[in-house]
This record gives C-alpha cells, structure tokens and sequence, in this order.
C-alpha cells in the first residue's frame, strides 16, 4: 500500500472535502476542517509505529515513474531524520486548526489554505525525487503567502511579498542546481536526465562543480533556515502571519531548511561540506548570539519569539555542521522540540492577542493575577524553549553542544551563551507580562484559558515533558540515519570522525540503492 | 493521388469556409447573429476535429509532403506538409481560436452590425497562422504569416473612434510590415545561397545542407538573422518587443486574447519548422543567438513588467519574458520542440483566461486595465477572482500549475544543451516575475475597492474556468500531453 502518497494525498483530500461545503453552512468549516486533518495524523502515526528501528535506510519507499525521458518520477522514502518531521507536521497542523476557531472572516479559504500547505510540507519531507521534493518545496509559498497577506496584521502586504522573494531567490539557485545535477546524474546513468535522490549517491562529481551545487542547494536552504544574514524576512513573517500561520511556520517550514542541508547537502555534496563546514557554523553561531540578542530587545512579543528561533535554528546549523552523531542527531531532535516549543510559544500569543489586540510587552503587566493557568503555560513554554533540564528543548541544545564541543570547541563555547541569552529573553519578558500588579486596567477581568484552549496546549505540553525525560526511542531512530551521513562523509573525504564522536551500538549501514519495504530487514 | 488529398489542406478548407458563410449569412440573413454564431463556433470545432484526423494520419503514416506541382525546378516543390508539428497546431490552433471566439462574445455583442466582420477575420486569422505552420515553403510561410497579420492588424483597431485601438492598430501595422518586410529579404537571401525555397523534399534546403560544404556563409547568415528577426518581432521577444504593450493595451481585449495566444503558439511552431527543421545543420550559428535573445526576453521581460500599473501592458511585457523560455526550448534542436509545445499551448489558454478576465473587469471594448480596478476581485466576483489568480500563478511558473512543468523541461533541454547560463538566468527571472505575478494577486484578494458586485457573462465564466481548469490539470497530471507532444516534431 502507497502509505507515503496516502498520506501527501490526504489533507489535499481534506482541501476539496472542505471548499465543497455550502456557502451558507460556514458554521461546519471549522469542525470537518479539524476532522480532515485527523486522518494523515492517524497516518503518521502509522508509519512511526511501523517504523523500523535501528535501521538507517529508507523505509516505505514508493516509485510510480512519471516522465521516462526526464527521469521524474513519484519516489517517496522515509528515514529516521524525516519520520519525525513527518510526525512533528501532521501533528502541528491539527492544532493550528483546532487554534483558529476564531477565524470567521472568510474562513473556507483559510482551512482549504492550510490543508493544501500540509500537503506541501508533507511532500517535502518525503519526496525522494529532486524535483518532486522542489514542486512540494516551492509549492508552499503559496499557501503561506496568501494566509499572510489575506489574515495577517497591519503590515502583512510587505511581510508576506519579502517572505516570497527571499524564499523563491533561493529557490531559484535550488532550482537551477537540481537540474544540473539531475542532467550529471542522468549523463553518468546513460539517460537524458535523472533526479532520483538514490541515482545521485552513486555519481562522481569534480570538486568544481561539487562546490557551485553545494552553494545552489545550500543559499536555498540557508534562506529557509534562515541562518544568519539571510534572516530579515523571518520577524516579519511571523510577526504578521495569522497565528496558525506563526506556528506552522516556525514549527515545520523553517526545518525544510535544516531538513533540505542535512539530507542534501551533507549527503550529495560531502567534499564540499567539510571545507564549508566552518564558515557555515560560524554563521549559525552568530544567529545564535544574534538571534538573542536582537530578541532581548523587541517591544514586541510576537517579534520576540521570532528571533528566538533565529537563535535556536543557529544551534541547529552549528549541530549539522559539527559532523558528529551527537551533533546531528542533536539537530533532528531540536528540530522536533523547537517545533513544540516555539509552536506553543506562538499559540499562547495568539491566545492572548485574541482577549486584547495588543502584542506589546509594554501593554501586559501583573497578567499572572488575572490568568494564572495561562501564566503557567507561559512559563513552561519559556522554559521549554531555554532548555530546561527534564524538557526538549534542554535534549536537543545538550546533545548538540556536547557534539559540537569534539569538533568546534571554540564555536561551541560561544553558541552555549546562547542558552544564558534565552533565559535572558524569555524569562525578563515574563516578568514584564506577568509579574508585579496589574499596570493595564484593560487587563482586568480577562477570561483564563477555557477547555479548548488547555486541550490544543496539552499535545504540546505532555511531548515536550516525555522526549525530556526518555528521549531514547527517538534517538535509536534518528541515530542510524545520521550514522549513514556521517559515513558518506568520512567514506568521501578526509574528515575523520572524533572516537567520541560516534554514538555507541550503530554498525554502518549504507542506504540500501535497492527499493526496500518496511519491515523486510 | 496522394496530390490531392484534402486532409492535409482541411483546417485551412474548413475555416475559410467558415468565414465566407458567416459574411454571407451576416448579409442575407433576418437575425444574422443567432445564425452565424453557431456557424463561426462550428468552424473552429470542425477545425480542430480536422486535426485530430491529421494528427492521426500522421501516425499511420507517418505524414509527408503534398502539392507538389510538375514545372520548374524552383516551383516544384511541395507545397503544404503534414507531420506532428502541423497536425499538434491545427488542435492546438483551433483550441485557441474556439476558446478566444467565445470569450470575446462579449465584445462581439457590443459591435452590433460589424460583429460578423469580426469573427470571420478571426477565423481567417487562424486558419493564416496555421499555414504557417504546416508548409514547408519558405514563401507560402510568408504568406501565411501575412494573412493572419493583416487580420490582426484590423483587429486591433476595430473599435472605430477610438483613439487608443486607432494607435495600437496603426504600431502593429508599421511596425508589423516592417518585420515582415525583414523576414522576406531574409528568405530572399537564404534563397541566394541556397538557391531553394522549400525545406523538405526534392532540391530542398536540407540536401543542400548535407551535399554542399559552405565556405562563406555570408548570405546565408544574413539570411537567417532577417529571418529570425522578423519572427522574433512576431512573438515579440525582446528587443523587437516594443510594439506588444501599446498593441496589448490599446486593443480590444476580446482581439489581443486571439492575437496574444494564436501568435505565440504558431510563431513558435515556425521558428521550430524552419530552424530545427530546415536549419538544424546550423545549429551552432543560430542556437547562441537564441540563447541571448532569450536571456535579453526574460530578463527585459519581468524587470519592465515590474513596474507596470496596466495589466494589459503587464501581460505583455510578461508575454515578452514567456517568449525567453520559449526560446530557450529552442536552443536544444529538436530535444527542445516536446518542451516547445508544452510551454506554449498551456501558455496559449492562460493568456486568453487573463484577457477575458480583464474584459470582464474593464469591459470588453476599453484601451487599458489599470491594475488598481482589479482590487478587491475576489469579493466582488469570487469566481473571476480566484480563477486570475490560479491564472498568474500558472503563468509565474508556481509547481503543480502548467507553467512551472514547461519552465522545468525548458530549463532541462536548455541545461542539456551545454546552456547552463540561460538556466541560471532563468530561474531568477522566474523570482523577479513572481513578485508582479503575486502583487496582482495581491491586488485581487485586497480588502478594498469597490463594493459592488461583477456578474461576467456566462461565455466569459466558461472560457475562464476553462483556462484556469487547464492551468491546473496540465500542471498536476502533464503527463499525457507530455506523452502526446514527444510526437508533435517537424518531418
């Protein structure tokens, strides 16, 4: 059974089921848009329950060919760093729904919107064809940019056109290197042209030629991140984005960025990973410190978390280019926790910004008088998002500093500020909002968090508790698929991997050319 | 026998027909337009039935040459040829002129008496720029190509009193004559050096490519820049581009949507026809030209469609810039012409769906569209509204809309093709077009404007939906027209 194209299918699916509604039962847009998004979590689910652990390759796979003469075809595959990913979307996605039942100005759209935009993100995480995986990665923009321009805040018109540009720039680079990488892969297999993700492990390229693709896929991706200095769209955009915008946005469309440099540029492109690897960290350390330090100093909330994830996507960059198991597999699990932290973050915001209109720190004061169970809430997040010991986010940051540590110990040093800095941040904003007397007197009398609220929070709250305190089930998945990168790159350069470097128990897999169906190893 | 045969003939039969029987019927007749309609749409129908039998026969057969007179050596030649190319744009041709016929019905309404007139130039039109394409003498091209401009060139001014459409028509005209004045001398050159005419077939163009060794290509090269100039002016690629937005702008809309979709696809198919069909010997002399024309187009193309506030001089700068891509198809010989007929015949509908929504908007006879009368679409027509935007996201090559599958193959045969460059400035261009594509579907879904509600008539609503239905169809499942135009390649 095609479980992968089930699942790409099914909220497009969802799309058509909710746009056919009769216009004048708007009232049942809501409910059968949350019904609709149920099935590709069940589906998820599924498959990470069917989900071989232990073993590297990809599972599941998939291959109807489409257009013989230029090599595209339908592949889909999934491995330890996309099966969360996978996860991590389609259960991001039920909950900005279930968070956007006050949404009642043209509200069909928005939920046609938002299910055609998971289908898109779910593509990219699976696509195992070059340009399949683009179709699906560019295909995002357009969902994204008109849930921004038509429902976000004051100045949504310029946020969401910069969101595009930088986005479609890169994609333009993308683009151009997939097809010349696709027409190498193609020439070295006797065909016009091929963009199966296998074909290409197997190519030779000149070291040239390996760099200019190297910098085509990573400025596409380094713009998605966005790393350091390519991040100015991203306070914009999530500043302005409706709030299911803000989660979705921050929870699974910047790790198509991380995503697309771990499974492409590491891989494809070993040689020139290396001899990059530095510079690249250096830039994801400098989004550390700056991601922090401009959020210290935002007036407003909303812009606040923002570049709070530019900081934490910096740790994530600097764990991928650190070319140790902890490292990377650090990364892919900061990738899962930063999507429930900072999606928490965002829907509490969005919570609030619904009681009062207002993002403004200057505005709030004393708030945990009037909404203790959602000053609790905060708080957690924060906490979650700092890196607490005993939550995700404290996983994610600590594996990857004590990876990073082996290779860049300098760089790490300076990226482990970035933890003080968010303690900074987050929880100096907490006290202006919630602590003290109650300085607004529109703040009075404000409704604490009512039942639905507390139930879209509690996903959220229950996995960033269980991955910080056994966090082992997602590791043995995650681990072998980072061994197999970390492999082509010791296998294809000179790098060789620090003895502490590798995580204890993971024999060397090398991913399987042949179609492989789970469960058959 | 085979001399006769009226099928390789039949489109250009059946639409001439047409139009004599609706200028008729217009005359005699007691309620002309209630007759003649049915007549003119049957035509276009019947015209691309006609195709479809082409299409078939060919292959059966395999296609060939056709009229061939006894006489001279020079006269000999064939004169009318049937091969995928010819039969992929009579369906493709007679698409275009059905949909565009119907989607200026409601400028035909408005033109009263004259209304016939119009369609049968329309009809004549096409079945012009079909025999340009399904011929394999450089001059019954010519002629061809001229029939179908004169057409246009009435076409465009045939809102009489106008200002505007007087001054469009008359920019086409001079400036159109000139480039068909440069094509002739082209061919009256290549005629110098190779002594033939025709491009297949006996003493044809082709043998003397392979028989004789050119040591001095001076006439030929001159020959072939003519040519190329006169057919780049023709679908307007840059820098011969110049006529297209005050053309666009100041006709009637129901005629550029004709004009804009018909030209493009059969301008396109000749260029494939002549130079990877006569010239692909010369690959090396003319691809590099191409190259650059194409660069020059989509890089002109968006950067002044940037700065537009019409939407008509917009789609016709950007017309500008999809004639790059065009062009980039062609650089890889006949690896490019699949690619060619995907780009252009999806191209064709979206175009005709743009300009049918601006008739709506701006009303069916107006000179310009001012982007800003478009504001707040989505609320005061939500069908119109949507079905444009799915348009301009077709047209700025988003995936899983045709555009971005045409673009996609245009940059593989481009890249295959040893141009890598042109890709690179191609995708790019691709970013710079999205940011007037989206500012336009920005425009649409605006909170403001007016408030008062759009009712387009039911013809336009079809032909839109039908567009907009292609735009997403062949942009999700392209891979039966991919399948069928693999075939569609000149003999």
């Amino acid at each position: 059974m095609p479980v992968l194209a089930i699942l790409v299918v099914l909220p497009l699916v969802g799309a058509v089921v909710v746009a056919l509604l009769p216009k004048r039962r708007s009232e049942l847009v809501y409910p059968i848009a949350l019904a609709m998004s149920i099935p590709p979590l069940a589906v998820a689910l599924y498959i990470l329950w069917n989900f071989t652990a232990g073993y590297g390759g990809f599972q599941f796979t998939e291959e109807v060919v489409l257009a013989e003469t230029f090599g595209i075809a339908w592949r889909m595959g999934i491995d330890g760093i996309s099966l969360f990913m996978v996860v991590l979307t389609a259960l991001l996605f039920p909950i900005s729904i279930a968070a956007s039942w006050s949404v009642t100005d043209r509200v069909k759209p928005y939920m046609v919107l938002i299910l055609i935009l998971e289908t898109g993100v779910l593509g990219v995480f699976l696509a195992l064809d070059l340009l399949v995986f683009f179709a699906f990665f560019e295909i995002v923009l357009i969902p994204m940019y008109l849930l921004i321009s038509m429902w976000g805040s004051d100045n949504r018109a310029y946020a969401s056109l910069k969101f595009v540009l930088f986005t479609a720039t890169g994609s333009a680079f993308l683009l151009a290197s997939i097809i010349s990488l696709g027409i190498i892969t193609g020439g070295q297999m006797g065909a016009l042209a091929s963009f199966d993700f296998r074909d290409m492990l197997e190519i030779q390229l000149s070291y040239g030629t390996e760099l200019a693709l190297f910098l085509g896929f990573g400025i596409a991706f380094a713009i998605k991140v966005p790393l350091f200095p390519f991040h100015t769209w991203l306070p914009d955009a999530h500043t302005e984005a409706p709030t299911a915008g803000s989660v979705i946005l921050a929870g699974v469309l910047l790790k198509m960025g991380t995503y697309g440099l771990l499974r492409f540029n590491l891989t494809l492109f070993p040689e020139a990973s290396v001899n990059l690897a530095v510079p690249l960290a250096v830039l994801g350390v400098i989004g550390i410190v700056y991601g922090a330090a401009a959020a210290i100093v935002q007036p407003d909330i909303k812009r606040l978390i923002a570049y709070s994830s530019v900081s934490h996507m910096g740790f994530i960059v600097l764990g991928i280019f650190a070319f140790t198991s902890q490292s990377l597999t650090g990364s892919v699990l900061l990738m899962i926790s930063h999507g429930l932290t900072t999606g928490a973050l965002f829907l509490l915001v969005g919570m609030i910004y619904e009681r009062t209109h207002t993002r403004q720190i200057s505005d709030y004061g004393g708030l945990a008088k009037v909404m203790p169970v959602y000053a609790g809430m905060f708080l957690f997040a924060a906490f979650a998002s700092i890196g607490l010991p005993g939550l995700s986010g404290f996983i994610g940051e600590f594996t990857i500093l004590i990876g990073s540590y082996l290779t860049l110990p300098v760089l790490t040093i300076i990226a482990s500020s970035g933890v003080i800095l968010a303690a900074i941040y987050l929880l100096w904003a907490y006290e202006r909002v919630f602590t003290g007397p109650v300085t607004n007197s529109k703040l009075e009398g404000l409704k604490d968090l009512g039942f639905r609220e507390i139930a879209i929070m509690a996903p959220l709250v229950i996995l960033v508790i269980a991955i910080g305190i056994y966090p082992k089930p997602i590791f043995d998945r995650i681990e072998p698929s980072t061994a197999i990168i970390l492999d082509r790159i010791e296998a294809s350069t000179g790098f060789d991997l620090p003895e502490r470097g590798l995580l204890s128990g993971v024999v060397e897999i090398e991913y399987d050319v042949e179609l492989t169906e789970a469960g058959d190893n | 026998m085979q001399n006769m045969a009226l099928l390789p003939v039949a489109f250009e039969v059946i639409l001439v027909t047409g139009a004599m029987l609706v200028l008729l019927v217009a005359v005699i007749a007691d309620k002309p337009r209630k007759m003649w309609a049915p007549i003119a749409g049957v035509a276009f129908l019947a015209s691309v039935v006609a195709g479809v039998f082409q299409w078939r026969a060919v292959a059966e057969t395999g296609g060939g040459l056709f009229f061939s007179t006894p006489g001279l050596v020079i006269v000999r030649s064939p004169m009318v040829v049937m091969d995928g190319l010819s039969a992929f744009a009579a369906i493709v041709l007679g698409l275009v002129g059905f949909v565009a016929f119907v989607g200026s019905w409601d400028l035909v309404t408005v033109l009263g008496k004259r209304s016939a007139e119009f369609v049968a130039l329309s009809l004549l039109a096409v079945a012009g720029l079909h025999m340009m394409t399904a011929t394999p003498n450089l001059i019954v091209i010519f002629i061809g190509l001229e029939t179908a401009s004169i057409c246009f060139y009435v076409l465009a001014g045939f809102i009489r009193g106008s200002k505007q459409s007087d001054e469009s028509a008359l920019k086409y005209f001079l400036l159109g004559s000139l480039s068909s004045a440069m094509f002739l001398y082209g061919i009256a050159l290549v005629f110098g050096a190779t002594g033939s005419l025709t491009i297949y077939g006996a003493n044809s163009i082709r043998d003397f490519f392979s028989l004789t060794l050119i040591t001095e290509p001076g006439i030929l090269l001159a020959g072939l820049a003519l040519m190329l100039a006169g057919l780049f002016f023709k679908v307007s690629a840059a820098p011969f581009h110049q006529w297209a937005p005050d053309v666009y702008q100041g006709a009637p809309s129901g005629a550029v949507a004709l004009m804009a979709a018909g030209v493009k696809v059969a301008g396109f198919a000749v260029l494939a026809r002549i130079f990877v069909g006569g010239f692909i010997s010369q690959i090396d002399t003319w691809a590099p030209v191409m190259a650059v024309i194409a660069a020059l187009s989509m890089v002109l193309g968006t950067t002044m469609a940037l700065v537009q506030t019409d939407l008509k001089r917009l789609l016709a700068y950007s017309g500008v810039a999809h004639s790059g891509y065009l062009l980039a198809t062609l650089v890889a010989g006949i690896d490019g012409v699949p690619p060619m007929w995907f780009y252009v015949s999806t191209y064709a509908f979206m175009i005709i769906g743009a300009f049918t929504v601006v008739s709506v908007v701006n009303g069916p006879t107006s000179s310009g569209a001012p982007i800003a009368s478009f504001k707040g679409l989505a609320k005061r027509s939500p069908a119109m509204g949507w079905l444009l935007a799915i348009i301009m996201f077709g047209m700025s090559g988003m995936p899983f809309f045709a555009g971005f599958v045409g673009k996609v193959l245009a940059f593989v045969v481009a890249g295959e093709a040893g141009y890598l460059w042109l890709v690179v400035i191609g995708t790019l261009a691709t970013v710079i077009g999205l940011a007037f594509y989206l500012r336009v579907v920005a425009t649409i879904f605006s909170s403001e404007g007016d408030e008062e509600k759009l009712e387009p008539s039911r013809s336009s609503r079809f032909v839109v939906a039908i567009c907009a239905a292609i735009t997403v169809l062949f942009g999700i499942v392209p891979w039966p027209l991919l399948d069928v135009v693999r075939e569609a390649l000149p003999l």
